[in-house]
């Protein structure tokens, strides 16, 4: 059977300069606000394609929003009533330093963290302690790629670093890609069997010399991780010529080889430790002079042209609170996929290497623009313009980690919180919601591009026991329970829809719900039938 | 030749000789002189070999083959008999690989071991067919069959009946299955004078891989034909493998009581083959998973204990032990190998 | 129309009044989810999916022996013990372990060429399932995905791909890829009835039916504002709770009568290939029964004497009953796993991981029967008439249900053809 040549359509990955360079001159200065920023560049978009953006969302809805992206959950009554009582104008600076300051923040930062850097692997809880840790302590990102790509033997949290690479290191072509992805947003897979058929800089080069970083790096009996002395990378070009990979940087920039020269002898004696460390508990671990994953490091955090490393945490962390990102996919940011709006992503990315890849501050800079606050509702029979132009905010399908924790939310009693505050009882309870949310977040899929709800979830709302048993369970600490005790039908229906949707209904839900409730011949079952018709409603499952 | 002295406790198991055969042999018989050795191989061939050659090389008998692995094969004078998983019972002029007779369908599925009594009057097969038959050794008439096993275990799947052994008193026959049910039946009337069960030589793994693994794979009676010893696997975790710890049981068989279980965890796979030594103080038993080994346990003591063991060269899938015990010549995966027992 | 919900609706709310309104919202709702598609291609094959077509999938999970199957070699080297028979179809042998199968011929095309190269496990299985080598920079649908999406029925009241492994080794729950969740498979590992299938005692059924209306009643609103392909996702997934529900006596054999179920036998296999009869019959379009363990590194020919007899009757009950009822014309079976085993008998008589050399087969649907397609060489170890790679199986499996394999998914802006790039159908296997 004759194959035409393998040819990779998937492969628009390539590097090079995917990010117009940020010498700061052409763009806005750089002690700027960053929602005034935002703003900005994203109106200037919109103007130059004369669209409007739809207006700023309700106060309930920016509330629930900036909840869910801060705080990984909804919020509760009192906290709305104290959002509403604050200054119109202070208020959301206000909301969004109060909620990065709660000790939800750091709950959310380590699953959305967790999400993007091992989901679907196999860890354990180290690795998710590891990132706790980082999130409280307000680790950096730098500091925490250092902590995941080094991997070094440690007491305490930072152990869990090392499960970044343990979790990969099998298969070297995924460490390789991976770290591409995750840390540079580039897709480079394709390079392996030959160089980028449209973009003319991305080599198979770029592909070994990513992996040649890697290729030393292996799993010890004791489950550490550690680097063998020597190891080259050789691979085949697609016209045959054989070569040994250099320690290259997608930026061009290169690592000198520092590998010691070895006797045959000396390499022997090498080799036989390694294979030892490889196999036996009790064995001593050569430990190199040189190290290619420490050179990967400082190669990327010293690249002050194309900004890969603060560029890709830029575009997905925008990507997290807007539904999409300024480069789309999150893994080509390469010359033939222009970001949407490159000054943007310049200046955040240049704003973020200034300022010490602090994410707190980015993440902050976000949610206090306007380009989040809008609305995303979408009224017209006109298709709405495209996404890319931030004119609409995006409905966000929540994660499985905010949908269980904003379950348990939603069920309690809502007059049994403790105040929510940064110290005091709420640390415990919130711990304690986030083990709770443990024991469903399997339930439930991680979204992705073109994300769409599996029926087994609606069939698990719908079905499973522990909806009726736990969350909709008419004992006093829960919402039913709480409602039970509610003798006005108006005050019932306010009180759910506020625990539940975060506001007040409609007038024509609030007839539809008290019609419900008058009709039904048992009282406790026609609440918490009620209570799952909005549970289970599209308004509770999305960030809108 | 060593002398064994009957004071004296064997403390020694040393492989002397190894030799390549064609392909995995399956049975060994010994021939008329103690040096001669013939095999059925997985080639379809039966073999003779001169072990004391300096370079012992395997000659088929004949041209002639079965139609699969040959895995039974037992001596009356000058007559071999073999039986194959082809399902046929042939018998052979050893010399020169003459056929004598070959009895076509013997079993209805594949044949998995033989036997001779004593007397060299009787030979016994057994097949996945799942019956006992026994021949007239000169005659080639076959004599009973017996039934006595389920045609598939209890999980729905085909059983299979794998091993049989005289007694030296001639008067009863062992079977074992794959489920681990031994019979010992009259050889006179075919009349059950025992049912022992070992069921943890078999492993149905019902969650991960739903299906079976291990069964009775040999049988030996002591010289004063009152013990049993059965050989296999112990349960097996990843039944992908021959991972279970090899195992032996053995048994005053007509009080049904069990007197020794062995488990070994160095050398792990089935107990392939097993012979009580001279006067029963001992009992040797071989087999292997990807490798081999050959072990020796004291029998006498109220505890079996391990005396003597090593690695063989290959899986060991028989051997004939010499009169004296000295020595035992083994047959297996590709290779054969001279053992000294001192 | 967005802003079409009547006002006085609400107010003649009532226990059915409720249940015609939620009729008017799932239009509604319907209508919308065509208007924003990111996969811009809708399926394309509208027509096709009028037409029926179901596949049923034998898993062989862990890697069958093509020796002991389709491709025996008897008398050789490495041929193992086990014969040849002849088959009803001229000059077909196949191993004597399936000798039921071997009267079927009629039915069965055999591949006996493929070379997928990979061999281990979780490599070799994600390549067979979805035809091409995994990419870490894109989640490719698996086949029962792609038939999902192109043979399924959006309205469906049947799901349109379950999948059931109930054995726990190498087990793998499937993928929609890049498809979306929409086309996951329903799952089945601990019982045989998915779950969450069955409405709870303590749920009466009007309460059940009432809240989900009530439920869609408040979500119109927000569904109507918020057009995207995912929230229109999450409406029809609890559009079709009912219907699947309907759906949960597909899965109770207590239902067949005893005699046919004392035909497919007593083992699971043969139970959930009855299973994948009814739901096929039912309108499911694609099946996944996976038969695990097949890893044969130890007793190889013990094993298939286990494991080809539970597949020579259960395949072959599940070809003459799907044939009496007139499903075998629309009912493509594939018996299938992620490689065969090395012609080399290991010490433990085993037999290990191969995938340079291998067999499958296909019956039924689009299927040329009675055919060996593809040689290997006499010891087996190297193809040497017909190779065939996961892709062309892949293209071959499409072509036989009238899906062109070249069609392309848009990914975002990435065409992605359904079977892997320079894939080519095996025209000598289909009908």
């Amino acid at each position: 059977m004759m194959l035409p040549p393998r040819f990779h359509l998937h492969g628009l990955t390539a590097l090079l300069l995917l990010l117009p360079s940020a010498n700061g001159s052409d763009l806005l200065p750089p002690t700027a606000d960053i929602p005034a920023v935002i703003d900005h560049y994203v109106d200037a978009k919109l103007q130059s394609y004369g669209t409007a953006a739809v207006a700023p969302t309700s106060d309930d809805i920016l509330l629930r929003r900036t909840t869910l992206d801060l705080a990984g959950r909804i919020p509760t009554a009192a906290e709305r009533t104290w959002y509403l009582q604050q200054p119109v104008e202070q208020r959301r600076a206000l909301l969004v330093d109060r909620l990065l300051q709660l000790p939800d923040s750091a709950f959310h930062q380590r699953n959305e963290l967790d999400a993007l850097l091992l989901y679907n692997r196999p860890h354990d809880r180290e690795f998710r302690n590891y990132l706790l840790w980082a999130a409280r302590e307000d680790r950096r990102w730098d500091q925490i790629f250092r902590d995941l790509l080094l991997a070094q033997e440690a007491e305490g949290p930072l152990q869990g670093a090392t499960q970044f690479l343990k979790s990969r290191i099998r298969q070297v072509d995924d460490v390789t890609n991976d770290t591409a992805v995750l840390f540079f947003g580039v897709n480079i897979s394709c390079a392996k069997c030959h160089d980028h058929p449209l973009v003319a800089d991305w080599k198979q080069d770029h592909f070994y010399g990513m992996q040649s970083f890697f290729s030393r790096t292996y799993q010890t009996k004791k489950n550490t991780i550690a680097e063998k002395l020597f190891d080259e990378v050789k691979f085949t070009t697609t016209a045959g010529e054989s070569r040994v990979a250099s320690y290259l940087f997608l930026t061009g920039s290169m690592a000198e080889d520092g590998t010691p020269e070895y006797t045959d002898e000396e390499r022997k004696a090498i080799e036989e430790k390694v294979r030892n460390a490889e196999r036996k508990d009790d064995s001593e671990i050569p430990v190199p002079d040189f190290s290619p994953r420490r050179q990967l490091v400082e190669l990327a955090l010293n690249d002050t042209t194309d900004l890969f490393f603060a560029g890709n945490i830029v575009n997905r962390i925008w990507a997290r609170l807007t539904g999409t990102g300024l480069v789309t996919p999150l893994d080509q940011m390469h010359s033939e996929n222009p970001p949407s709006h490159p000054e943007l992503l310049d200046w955040l990315s240049r704003d973020l290497q200034q300022h010490g890849y602090d994410l707190k501050r980015l993440i902050r800079g976000i949610v206090l623009s306007d380009v989040y606050a809008r609305s995303s509702e979408w009224t017209s029979d006109d298709e709405p313009p495209s996404a890319q132009l931030f004119a609409v905010a995006r409905t966000r399908p929540l994660t499985p980690y905010q949908l269980a924790v904003s379950l348990q939310v939603a069920s309690r009693n809502p007059d049994q919180w403790p105040a929510i505050d940064t110290d005091g009882d709420w640390a415990k309870v919130r711990e304690d919601l986030e083990n709770q949310a443990g024991g469903w977040v399997r339930e439930f899929e991680q979204p992705g591009d073109n994300f769409q709800v599996a029926v087994d979830e609606a069939l698990f709302f719908s079905n499973n026991a522990r909806i009726q048993d736990d969350l909709l369970r008419d004992t006093g600490d829960r919402i039913v329970g709480c409602l039970k005790t509610i003798d006005n039908d108006d005050q019932q229906i306010e009180t759910l829809w506020q625990t539940v949707v975060c506001r007040s209904p409609t007038p024509e839900e609030r007839q539809a719900a008290l019609d419900w409730l008058t009709r039904s011949d048992n009282r406790t079952s026609a609440v918490q039938q009620l209570t799952w018709a909005l549970m289970s409603g599209p308004e509770f499952r999305f960030n809108h | 030749m060593t002398e064994t002295d009957d004071n004296k406790t064997l403390t020694s198991v040393k492989v002397d000789t190894n030799f390549r055969l064609p392909g995995v042999a399956f049975c060994a018989a010994a021939g008329e002189q103690a040096s001669t050795l013939y095999f059925g191989c997985s080639d379809f061939g039966v073999y003779r070999l001169e072990s004391t050659a300096e370079k012992p090389e395997a000659v088929a008998i004949s041209e002639q083959r079965h139609h699969s692995y040959v895995t039974g094969i037992v001596r009356r004078g000058p007559v071999l008999v073999s039986g194959s998983y082809d399902g046929s019972i042939v018998w052979w002029t050893a010399e020169t690989g003459e056929i004598i007779h070959r009895a076509e369908r013997a079993h209805d599925k594949w044949i998995r071991q033989l036997a001779i009594s004593p007397d060299k009057s009787i030979v016994a097969s057994v097949g996945d067919d799942m019956k006992t038959r026994l021949w007239d050794a000169e005659t080639h008439a076959a004599i009973a069959a017996w039934d006595g096993y389920e045609s598939t275990t209890p999980h729905g799947y085909p059983s299979m009946l794998y091993a049989v052994a005289f007694s030296p008193d001639g008067k009863w026959l062992a079977t074992g299955n794959r489920t681990g049910r031994v019979l010992v039946r009259a050889v006179a009337t075919g009349e059950p004078a025992a049912e022992l069960e070992t069921p943890v030589m078999y492993t149905w793994d019902p969650k991960a891989r739903r299906h079976s693994i291990g069964g009775v794979r040999s049988l030996a009676f002591s010289h004063d034909s009152k013990r049993l010893a059965v050989g296999g696997m112990g349960q097996v975790g990843n039944i992908d493998h021959l991972q279970g710890n090899s195992r032996i049981e053995i048994f005053d068989w007509q009080s049904g009581e069990r007197q020794h279980e062995i488990e070994d965890s160095k050398y792990k796979g089935l107990v392939e083959c097993l012979a009580f030594g001279p006067e029963d103080r001992w009992l040797v038993a071989a087999g292997g998973d990807n490798s081999g080994f050959v072990s020796v346990y004291g029998t006498a003591e109220t505890e079996a204990k391990l005396l003597a063991q090593e690695k063989a060269p290959m899986h060991v899938h028989d051997f004939v032990l010499n009169e004296n015990g000295s020595a035992l010549t083994a047959v297996g995966h590709e290779q054969g190998c001279v053992i000294s027992l001192a | 129309m967005l802003h079409n919900s009547e006002p006085d609706v609400l107010q003649t709310l009532s226990r059915r009044g409720l249940l015609a309104t939620t009729a008017a919202g799932l239009t509604t709702a319907a209508a919308h989810m065509g208007r924003i598609n990111t996969l811009q291609a809708a399926p394309y094959t509208d027509a096709l999916k009028q037409t029926d077509k179901r596949v049923i999938l034998l898993w062989l999970a862990g890697g069958a022996s093509q020796f002991e199957t389709w491709d025996p070699k008897p008398g050789t080297r490495n041929g193992g013990p086990f014969q040849a028979i002849p088959t009803n179809a001229t000059g077909v042998h196949i191993s004597e372990l399936l000798p039921q199968l071997a009267q079927r011929m009629q039915h069965t095309a055999i591949i006996r060429s493929l070379n997928t190269k990979i061999a281990d496990h979780g490599n070799g299985a994600s390549l067979m399932e979805t035809g091409r080598v995994a990419d870490p920079g894109l989640s490719y649908p698996d086949m029962g995905a792609v038939v999902a999406r192109e043979l399924g029925r959006i309205d469906s009241r049947v799901p349109d791909y379950v999948s059931l492994y109930t054995a726990t080794e190498g087990r793998r729950k499937g993928t929609s890829g890049f498809l979306g969740a929409r086309y996951a498979p329903m799952f089945l590992s601990d019982s045989m009835v998915p779950p969450n299938l069955t409405r709870l005692e303590s749920v009466s059924d009007v309460a059940h039916q009432d809240r989900a209306a009530l439920r869609d009643l408040f979500a119109r609103a927000f569904t109507q504002t918020h057009p995207s392909e995912t929230v229109a996702s999450h409406q029809s997934a609890y559009q079709r709770v009912r219907g699947l529900m309907s759906s949960e006596q597909l899965f109770n054999v207590e239902h067949e009568p005893a005699e046919v179920r004392a035909r497919y036998g007593p083992t699971q296999f043969g139970e959930q290939c009855l299973i994948a009869r009814r739901l096929v019959e039912a309108g499911v379009p694609f099946v996944k029964v996976a038969r695990a363990w097949w890893d044969s590194h130890g007793q190889n020919f013990e094993t298939h004497q286990e494991l080809c007899a539970d597949l020579d009757h259960s395949m072959s009950v599940l070809l003459d009953d799907l044939h009496e009822r007139g499903l075998l014309e629309n009912t493509l079976v594939i018996t299938l796993g992620e490689f065969g085993r090395t012609p080399k008998i290991n010490a433990s008589l085993g037999r290990d991981h191969f995938a340079s050399a291998w067999s499958c087969s296909l019956s039924g649907l689009g299927i040329r029967g009675g055919v060996a397609y593809g040689k290997t060489a006499p010891e087996g170890a190297t193809v040497v008439d017909g190779e065939a790679s996961a892709g062309d199986l892949f293209a071959t499996i499409l072509a036989a249900l009238g899906i062109d394999h070249q069609h392309e998914y848009m990914v975002g802006s990435r065409p992605v053809p359904i079977a892997d790039f320079g894939s080519t159908p095996i025209a000598e296997v289909l009908a």
